[in-house]
């Protein structure tokens, strides 16, 4: 079966797969490319388009040294895929450095996926995507990682939403690197909205800082970032936040909750508001803990093992991070949750 | 064999003996209810059958089929066939559709078994999270029938709720009896006993100890004519 049909049968659309610098596969549904969607390689598309050269870092700080080994996607306007376009990017031997561009025109809605691996002699994955949503553009991002323990790993997301659009995304690593950083931005024009989510369990050891940041820039704008982070035994884990307001009418508020599974563990979260116009309402709230004896108890008397309680209010935890998933992700992300319940007491 | 046995069961909570010297037989498919007034340790004597920690039996034993149940945990009583519909709890960090899921997966019931306990609209929130008391009261009745027990202790399912919402605890309670679980139902005033279709035995439990078992009406005529407080010299396992 081709990689088409298989696609076709998940209900994808479309399909950006690179190991290292190599394009391994790069596919498009027809009725897209024919609706005029563009799913090409960065650097091809520089050359192409004199006007994807000036996007180039605008969303984000420039990297020197980064080059544009990634994807490229241009979404016209006015369409709506509900199916996912799904990006694959797997670092298979030393470095992998990654450029991604995203535009989505004028009323389309898009869901994207990314799905970013390494295998064993994968050392570092740095990459970087900038996203552009044009006026009333709306996209549904939904990233699953599984890096090797070794893999150090550094993630820049930087979004600038226009006028009246909606951008949300949601992170979750199936296995996660001993070294991660991961850093979500999103400046938001007037009415935009924006939701950044993390579901994170780090493992044992490892050291971990996953920041997010909204700028609510337009008036009206609306923001929120949630974060369910799980430590086990010696992992650290750092997750500030930050929402600034700067137009009246915006709204910005931070959840962000830390479970410690183990005493040797480390939690810090830092969520920070700066309000620089008075019209706006900005609001936080964060905890960490641990499980309640009461909850693990009472799950014991129905019959679960004190492993089994503590996997599924795990889960229930990360559980709560996932509201605005769109329908058609929650299976794989479920899926995932249950598999990182499972780990974090195994 | 009778399916649980109490032989002269003290209970301590926090170092101080709550429940004194429990005698108390119930067979398979019995309904038994347990009066008494409040702080009387008919909680507690539940919590302790059940095998909650901070429950501590200092003296007597606890036989389930014949079993010692002393060393065993809550989740090895509740696979041998014990399950506890709990009065109050807080929040549990799991949504009920989810422990629906896993409770029919362990024991091999299914949703429909609970179909009609009006748990429709309470399915993806959080257990017990913003909960009424009736629907904390159906949801733990609902939990425990999906368990397909032996014994189920129930602990005041009717305290706290409507009276639409009690006849909704004793459809559940009487569905419990109908699939073969013998109850210990305890109760602070008996109301939802009108809803039952037969109950075995009732017991006042008071200060720690039972005082009188006997009849249901009975034992209701009693203590509406004389008050828990009247009760309390009438000597234990009274028979009426």
């Amino acid at each position: 079966m081709s990689v088409v049909d298989e696609l076709a049968r998940a209900g994808g659309t479309a399909l950006y797969l690179q190991r290292n610098y190599d394009v391994l596969r790069r596919v498009v549904a027809d009725s897209l490319r024919r609706r005029g969607l563009l799913l090409e390689p960065l650097r091809e598309a520089v050359s192409r388009h004199s006007w994807v050269r000036k996007l180039l870092w605008r969303a984000l700080p420039r990297e020197e040294g980064v080059g544009l080994h990634g994807a490229f996607l241009y979404v016209p306007p006015g369409l709506r895929i509900q199916a996912p376009l799904t990006f694959c990017f797997v670092v298979s031997e030393a470095e992998q450095l990654v450029h991604n561009i995203v535009v989505v025109d004028e009323g389309s809605e898009v869901l994207m996926t990314s799905a970013c691996a390494s295998t064993e002699r994968g050392e570092a994955h740095k990459g970087y995507t900038e996203v552009y949503l044009r006026r009333g553009a709306r996209l549904n991002y939904v990233m699953i990682h599984s890096w090797m323990r070794e893999t150090r790993v550094t993630a820049k997301t930087g979004v600038e939403v226009g006028e009246g659009g909606s951008f949300t995304q949601f992170y979750t690593c199936l296995k996660s690197s001993s070294t991660l950083t991961s850093d979500s931005r999103a400046l938001l024009e007037r009415r935009a909205t924006a939701l950044l989510s993390t579901l994170y369990v780090a493992s044992p050891g490892s050291s971990t800082t996953i920041s997010s940041t909204l700028i609510l820039a337009g008036e009206g704008s609306r923001g929120e970032v949630l974060a369910r982070a799980v430590a086990v035994r010696g992992a650290a884990l750092r997750l500030p936040t930050r929402i600034e307001a700067r137009a009246p009418g915006s709204r910005g508020h931070i959840e962000c909750r830390g479970l410690q599974l183990s005493p040797d563990s480390r939690i810090e979260t830092a969520p920070i508001l700066c309000s620089l116009h008075g019209g706006s309402q900005l609001t936080h709230e964060a905890a960490i803990g641990k499980i309640s004896e009461e909850e693990l108890y009472y799950l014991m008397s129905r019959g679960f093992t004190e492993e089994e309680a503590t996997s599924l209010l795990v889960r229930g935890f990360l559980e709560t991070g996932i509201k605005g998933l769109p329908k058609v992700m929650r299976p794989q992300v479920e899926a995932v949750l249950s598999i990182l319940a499972r780990k974090a007491v195994g | 064999m009778a399916l649980l046995e109490l032989r002269n069961l003290h209970v301590a909570v926090a170092g101080r003996r709550v429940v004194k010297g429990i005698n108390l037989e119930i067979e398979r498919g019995e309904l038994h209810i347990l009066m008494g007034p409040n702080g009387s340790g008919k909680s507690t004597l539940l919590k302790a059958i059940m095998g909650i920690p901070g429950y501590t039996v200092v003296e007597g034993e606890i036989m389930f089929e014949g079993r010692d149940m002393r060393d065993l945990k809550p989740h090895e009583r509740a696979r041998m066939g014990i399950a506890m519909a709990y009065q109050s709890t807080r929040p549990i960090g799991v949504t009920l559709s989810r422990l629906i899921r896993e409770l029919c997966r362990l024991y091999g019931t299914s949703p429909a078994d609970v179909s009609g306990l009006g748990l429709e609209e309470l399915l993806n929130r959080e257990l017990h999270k913003g909960f009424s008391g009736g629907e904390s009261k159906r949801v733990e009745l609902a939990l425990t029938i999906l368990q397909r027990p032996k014994l189920a202790l129930l602990d005041e399912p009717d305290s706290g709720v409507d009276l639409e919402s009690i006849r909704v605890v004793g459809k559940a309670i009487n569905r419990l009896v109908e699939r073969g679980a013998a109850v210990l139902l305890v109760t602070h005033t008996g109301i939802v006993a009108e809803y039952l279709r037969r109950v075995d035995e009732a017991h006042v439990m008071i200060d720690g100890r039972i005082m009188a078992s006997g009849e249901l009406p009975h034992l209701l005529r009693e203590v509406r004519a004389k008050g828990y407080s009247g009760l309390a010299g009438g000597g234990a396992n009274e028979r009426s």
